[in-house]
């Protein structure tokens, strides 16, 4: 495969949201803090009225968003997924996903958040959050996004503000490698068929998309036919790719940069093992927490916990083994 | 304008035993903190909130935030009494398929937050408050929190977040009742300060001791603190609040938990416990019984009438009867709306102007824009007409509508049209217009044959008993059904007004309290009783009972 293009999904957000609200007058923005680092101050900057900055307060981040939602708002809350699903998740419950106006299903907030996963890298453990996905994928009436790239998130900001109700983005703190065509339609709950194949599956979210498809180069130099999906939408999940998948590649590896427990590898394993149960391996946090890694040596701890597109060939021909 | 007092007083009783039914039916739920904050509610409702029941998504009603939100049946009775839904369905509360859910849902239409986990509200309004500030909105958001759910650490990120933002559009109410579920607030986590012996009433009589309105203050709020049962206070506060511009106000209510149910007051175990089937009517009864002493100004020093005031004020009084003769109806005369104008400027306390004076629908009007809240004429010099012309206008000025007969006058055919919507009979167990004369015991009759009348056409006010009470008769008027007493010389005449207030307040207590024994015996023989005695754990009231009943013979 060629070197990748590698782009920046907070200053795609931040350009996002700008366009966003020139477009939709009742877009607000909201952070705690980290809206430089979240490049969401550029929002405040354009539309100062609708930007609102609540200090180191994610709880009260989450609640006000809620009020803004259930008198018309569309806001947009952001901060690192660390302090998020991690800290607020009673809030995010219980002022956003539980209110249900007539007709509706929860308030209209959408929850983004950068610095997902191990490849936060240096600020360690503390800060590598392996247990967003779990956490908001068992709340009622969330969408749960993990963008592979900044093509996904320019596209997935506009369909969170146009679908009523509340959403979870998890976005990468590092530079992505570009995966999707400018062209690339996203839908909520459907997933991508990167590439096709017929004697396995890989299917992929967020950085880990990239090193699915450079896995199945590897596994096409042995002759082996991999499908590569990029299953962003991790709450609805596409049953219906999955199980097309299962019927005819007959194995699945799911990879993931959060905990093989309740990400989105166990919704897959959920998905298919109700529609067309297939062997199925998980690729991810290792259940257990990260730790600190410069930038340049976050494919170590990627490593230790096997996410990396040889350990991805290597678990692909081991399952074709196991195939009933 | 008036405070509709009695109509405020009326829909508080109305949305109190709703807050009994429902919670008995649902056989649990939050009575306490529904009774803490009830009076701020009706005042809400009745006075200040901008709302259409029919309409409930109405864009430019105010917002309602119940932060404490398991004070659920507090809200819904008070819907219900507004008119969102029957009071009938109150009975559904907190079960399976009803809108009226454990906590305030929005499945309820008219609810504008899911509550349930504390500690929220305050920064969803702010969020409710930011978006009307963008769409340059001027309603308002009215939001109640619990002193309990203070503990929380977001109420202060939001206090912070409110006043960086200068929301003026949201008023919040501390509903500051010293209780939380395990326990006194000042035990389990102090507001204000760590409550060292067993007496909550310490933390309630010692102001040196109350910190949380400083802790407001510098977190950037406008802070009023209040007597949060006091209507009167409860609708100063509020115009006060929504008057403050570039910051947010809150109202710290200092207010007793299971208000108005002697055995729930004060009573942590009340916090979450709904009443039992054989208790409920005893309930009732004793929230029928709510009591009300006014003392009568013209008894004290007619040279310093502001004097008075400041010593009913202070003394607690439920409210000022002034008494205004004008040299016609009765031989002598007092004051007239111009004075009454003046004291008007000294206290927020409600005023029960008695017009002893002839043509009253000639001259009601001056006593409105006085600032009378209830205005009682004669029935001696009122017809039909003008009676229906004087009740239209008080009614219209939000001033509570009262009629007054003297001992020899029967109450008039012609009023009992208006019995349903009468909110003040004053039975005279005087001649009008002479100071110290001896209470009529004719009138003790005359209030049986009163109550049958006032029973048959629905009246649902307040009976006022004025003249010669004191504390040897005013049990026996309170049994007769009278809920007000004026004091004139027993209590304006004594050295420590505040004492004789408090004396007249114990007697008729001792007399409600008999009352509610007596209830009990009828239903339930000496089992409920005991029952009823043994529920009364806080402070001296069990002791107080069982002394009544054994000296009845029920013990």
């Amino acid at each position: 495969m060629n070197d990748p293009i590698m782009t920046d999904m907070r200053s795609t957000y931040s350009k996002s949201l700008i366009e966003l609200g020139k477009k939709i007058s009742d877009v607000v923005v909201l952070g705690a803090d980290t809206t430089d680092s979240l490049k969401t101050s550029g929002f405040g900057k354009e539309f100062p009225d609708r930007f609102f900055n609540v200090g180191i307060a994610e709880a009260n981040l989450v609640t006000v968003s809620a009020g803004l939602a259930v008198s018309g708002k569309i806001p947009f809350a952001s901060t690192y997924a660390i302090f998020l699903p991690g800290r607020a998740v009673d809030q995010i419950r219980n002022n956003v996903a539980y209110p249900s106006p007539p007709g509706k299903n929860g308030l209209n907030v959408k929850l983004v958040t950068s610095h997902g996963g191990l490849s936060v890298g240096p600020d360690g453990g503390s800060h590598q959050t392996i247990e967003d996905i779990a956490i908001m994928r068992v709340i009622p009436n969330f969408r749960v996004f993990i963008p592979a790239d900044t093509v996904a998130v320019s596209k997935l900001v506009p369909l969170m503000a146009e679908k009523y109700g509340p959403f979870y983005m998890r976005m990468a703190r590092s530079k992505t490698p570009l995966v999707h065509s400018e062209s690339q339609d996203f839908q909520v709950g459907k997933g991508i068929t990167l590439r096709d194949g017929s004697d396995c599956t890989i299917a992929a979210c967020g950085i880990t998309v990239r090193m699915a498809l450079e896995a199945a180069e590897l596994l096409q130099h042995e002759g082996i036919s991999c499908r590569v999906l990029d299953i962003f939408s991790i709450k609805p999940i596409d049953d219906e790719i999955l199980e097309k998948a299962a019927r005819e590649t007959g194995c699945i590896v799911t990879t993931e940069e959060h905990n093989i427990v309740g990400g989105m590898g166990s919704a897959v394993a959920e998905s298919v093992s109700e529609s067309y149960p297939v062997p199925i391996k998980r690729i991810g946090a290792q259940d257990m927490f990260g730790e600190s890694a410069r930038d340049n040596e976050v494919p170590l701890l990627f490593e230790k916990h096997g996410i990396t597109s040889i350990n991805m060939a290597k678990q692909v021909k081991e399952l074709r083994n196991k195939k009933l | 304008m008036g405070l509709n007092y009695y109509q405020i007083k009326k829909n508080i009783l109305r949305a109190r035993k709703l807050v009994i039914k429902g919670t008995n039916t649902a056989g649990s739920g939050h009575p306490g903190g529904s009774f803490s904050m009830a009076e701020i509610l009706g005042c809400l409702f009745k006075n200040h909130l901008t709302f259409d029941p029919a309409n409930p998504r109405w864009e430019d009603r105010d917002r309602l935030v119940l932060s404490k939100g398991h004070a659920a049946p507090g809200l819904f009775s008070n819907m219900a009494v507004a008119g969102y839904f029957p009071e009938s369905e109150i009975e559904t509360l907190r079960k399976f398929g009803s809108k009226l859910q454990g906590h305030p849902d929005l499945k309820c239409p008219g609810v504008e937050f899911c509550g349930g986990s504390l500690g929220t509200g305050l920064s969803y309004s702010i969020g409710i408050a930011l978006a009307a500030k963008i769409n340059s909105q001027d309603h308002h958001v009215f939001t109640i929190i619990g002193d309990g759910e203070s503990d929380e650490g977001q109420v202060w990120e939001a206090a912070m977040t409110a006043a960086k933002y200068k929301v003026d559009n949201l008023t919040a109410f501390l509903d500051r009742n010293f209780i939380q579920q395990d326990s006194y607030t000042e035990r389990v986590m102090p507001l204000d300060e760590k409550l060292e012996g067993d007496d909550i009433s310490e933390m309630w009589k010692d102001a040196s001791r109350w910190k949380t309105g400083d802790k407001w203050r510098s977190f950037g709020w406008n802070v009023i603190e209040i007597a949060g049962h006091r209507v009167e206070q409860i609708d100063a506060a509020i115009k006060k609040a929504k008057a403050t511009k570039g910051v947010p106000t809150m109202i710290i209510s200092r207010t007793v938990k299971g208000k108005s149910v002697e055995h729930m007051e004060d009573n942590p175990q009340w916090h979450g416990k709904a009443p039992d089937s054989d208790v409920v009517p005893i309930i009732n009864l004793e929230l029928d019984s709510q009591f009300m002493i006014a003392p009568s100004i013209i008894a004290g020093d007619m040279t310093n009438l502001e004097n008075e005031i400041r010593k009913c004020v202070s003394g607690r009084a439920n409210f000022i009867h002034l008494d205004v003769m004008d040299g016609k109806f009765v031989p002598n005369k007092t004051f007239d709306d111009n004075k009454i104008k003046e004291l008007r400027s000294l206290t927020s306390i409600p005023f029960d102007t008695h017009l002893m004076i002839d043509e009253p629908l000639k001259h009601v009007k001056n006593y409105i824009d006085a600032g009378s809240d209830i205005i009682t004429v004669h029935a001696e010099v009122t017809d039909e007409s003008s009676f229906g012309d004087i009740h239209d206008i008080l009614k219209q000025n939000q001033v509570s509508v009262g009629l007054a007969i003297n001992p020899d006058t029967e109450l008039p055919r012609w009023s009992y049209k208006f019995l349903d919507s009468l909110d003040q009979l004053i039975v005279m167990s005087v001649v009008p217009g002479k100071s110290g004369q001896k209470y009529i015991e004719e009138t003790h009759e005359k209030m049986t044959r009163l109550n049958s009348i006032l029973q048959q056409h629905n009246f649902s006010g307040y009976i006022e008993a004025d003249g010669g009470i004191n504390l040897e008769n005013i049990g026996s008027v309170f049994t007769d059904g009278a809920r007000v007493f004026v004091g004139g010389g027993a209590i304006i005449g004594q050295p420590d007004v505040k004492t004789a207030i408090k004396d007249f307040q114990d007697e008729v207590l001792r007399s409600r309290r008999l009352s509610l024994l007596e209830k009990a015996n009828q239903l339930g023989g000496v089992d409920l009783v005991n029952k009823w005695i043994g529920l009364h754990v806080i402070g001296e009231k069990q002791e107080q009972l069982k002394k009544i009943a054994r000296e009845i013979g029920y013990l």
